[in-house]
């Protein structure tokens, strides 16, 4: 054998063998991020789609369009009804649920209390049980209680806003514990040592660093209340359905774009009202 | 401070704990045709549940769909809360709200979008047939991929809001410290991305299961009569069956299993990712 061929490397030059174009190698993800948007947007835009279809059995193409379905959800009051009572229920619970979050998120990091993260996993435990074993469990604690103080229980407005309050309570505490955890506490020393009241330093320096905390729980609460199904499922009451429950209830016997109606004027409405609270403070940033 | 913790604490104690314990109570009662329920200390609706082929399979597919479910949500969700946490421009505001937004529009709408989708008359069958591709409508409803589709529709914007802020506090310098000392950028994601992100995966991924677990609107509406889940089956049992020692020994063993899962869950990504942190001090 040839001395230049025997001492030629036996191993392929060390070349980076495949070295794919960027556009290429970001590809994989890129899809993934495309089926992300698409799995999420794909359903709300059909249904906003369909609202306009002529034909009662929603099929493609429409034979024609038309804005009756929209006079229909109007007609139909349970609709108009279950917005009203799930705006109600939401604004309520959120009103309850993140002052005493925020509170007991507040003692918790700050507090020094002894207890403190069994007290934390208990205010998050609401989190870690399926609503719809809540919602049973509360059914039934509901009925018990009737029976027992002689007065209507369930399916009152207090009861179903003292079942969503139980939603909006883990989300503050989780959301404004994050935002505490993220104060350094040598800002609120240096204000004590510059001679401030407790209160002032709780004012002026801690209150600050826990707004975005307390507004992504307020946006968090309402969305976990408003669109809830599971935990109001059996909760509700005969005239005080919740928006879900009546969409749900509609959508078990008939299928026709009345729901697509309401769905679409209930989309109108919350991008509206998100993008207005965006003009006060960045979504982005809080969440 | 303790006054500040105590009205939550109470209230969660009230309206979570007093009616889990009176739901464990009454799943040890009696049913009884008569007078509905009768007081009495059995096992016997456990051993139901348990026993009962029909049940163990709704249990089966609850399990199956579930894990699916959010190992699926995990793929799609970890690429997008990434690209989100590092963007940089304007459009972020914009693109955090749309992730946000599927949130307040309720998950019997979006199921209802799928079946306008899905369905035999729906966009995708009527658009196929349209361009001659195919002769009768693909099954694409009423089965177990379209309930998996409608959950992680459902899930995918806790998933990803989770993980961005988590990946948001990862600082950029830790990635380009590593990619400029060669690693690949797959390298990257494995050895730094990932494991700094783990917290913020077993908190997204417990976050979704637990969801999935409660699966109700999909599950009814997305997966036809023959499919069945738990949440629905509990349902039916108060509402239709009016047998509620059966159901609430339903409820017991999902949240139970939940409880269970959820906690090995976050201990097995919990002891991965504490071993960096000790190396680094």
């Amino acid at each position: 054998m040839p001395a230049e061929l025997r001492d030629a490397p036996l191993t392929l030059p060390r070349s980076r063998a495949i070295v794919l174009p960027a556009f290429l190698r970001r590809l994989p993800s890129r899809l993934l991020i495309v089926a992300a948007f698409l799995v999420m947007l794909a359903p709300v835009v059909t249904v906003m789609t369909t609202s306009v279809f002529r034909d009662e059995i929603i099929s493609f193409p429409p034979s024609g369009l038309t804005l009756d379905w929209y006079v229909n959800a109007w007609e139909r009051r349970e609709f108009a009804r279950g917005f009203v009572t799930s705006l109600q229920v939401a604004a309520l619970a959120t009103c309850i649920g993140v002052p005493l979050g925020t509170a007991a998120a507040y003692a918790i990091v700050r507090g020094g209390l002894p207890g403190a993260s069994a007290m934390s996993t208990l205010l998050l435990a609401p989190l870690a049980v399926p609503a719809v074993v809540a919602g049973t469990a509360l059914y039934m604690f509901y009925l018990r209680a009737e029976f027992w103080l002689d007065r209507d229980i369930a399916a009152t407005l207090e009861s179903l806003v003292a079942a969503h309050v139980l939603l909006t309570i883990p989300w503050t505490v989780r959301l404004v514990t994050a935002s505490l955890q993220g104060l350094d506490r040598a800002a609120e020393e240096a204000a004590a040592n510059l001679g401030a009241r407790p209160l002032t330093v709780f004012r002026r320096v801690t209150l600050p660093a826990m707004r975005s905390g307390i507004i992504a729980a307020c946006l968090f609460s309402f969305i976990q209340s408003f669109e809830n199904l599971e935990l109001s499922l059996l909760l509700v009451g005969p005239g005080r359905t919740t928006l879900p429950v009546a969409m749900l209830n509609y959508l078990e016997f008939r299928v026709d774009p009345t729901l697509a109606a309401v769905a679409t004027v209930q989309i109108l409405l919350v991008a509206v009202l998100m993008l207005v609270t965006d003009r006060f403070v960045s979504i982005a940033r809080t969440v | 401070m303790a006054a500040l913790v105590l009205p939550a604490g109470l209230l969660v104690a009230l309206l979570l704990v007093a009616p889990m314990v009176l739901l464990f109570r009454i799943s040890l009662n009696e049913y009884s045709p008569t007078e509905m329920m009768r007081e009495a200390t059995t096992a016997a609706n456990y051993l139901r549940a348990v026993g009962d082929p029909y049940y163990r399979s709704i249990l089966l597919t609850t399990l199956t769909v579930s894990m699916g479910s959010t190992l699926l949500t995990l793929g799609l969700g970890f690429p997008t809360a990434y690209w989100l946490a590092r963007m940089e421009s304007r459009w972020k505001s914009f693109a955090t709200i749309v992730v946000m937004f599927p949130l307040l529009v309720g998950n019997v709408v979006r199921a209802a979008g799928w079946l306008a989708l899905l369905g035999n008359g729906g966009a995708i069958n009527s658009s196929l047939m349209g361009l001659g591709l195919i002769a009768s409508p693909l099954p694409l409803i009423y089965n177990t991929g379209a309930v998996v589709l409608g959950i992680v529709a459902v899930v995918l914007p806790y998933m990803i809001l989770t993980l961005s802020a988590v990946i948001e506090s990862i600082p950029r310098q830790v990635e380009e410290a590593a990619s400029n000392l060669g690693a690949p950028s797959w390298t990257v994601f494995r050895r730094v991305v990932l494991p700094l992100a783990l917290p913020g995966v077993a908190a997204g991924s417990v976050l979704v299961f637990v969801l999935c677990m409660n699966t109700y609107a999909s599950a009814v509406l997305l997966g036809g009569p023959r499919f069945k889940m738990m949440a629905p089956a509990i349902y039916d049992q108060f509402v239709r069956g009016n047998n509620w020692p059966f159901g609430a020994a339903l409820a017991f063993i999902l949240l139970t299993i939940t409880l269970v899962l959820t906690i090995l869950g976050s201990a097995a990504l919990g002891r991965r990712y504490r071993r960096p942190k000790e190396e680094l001090s």
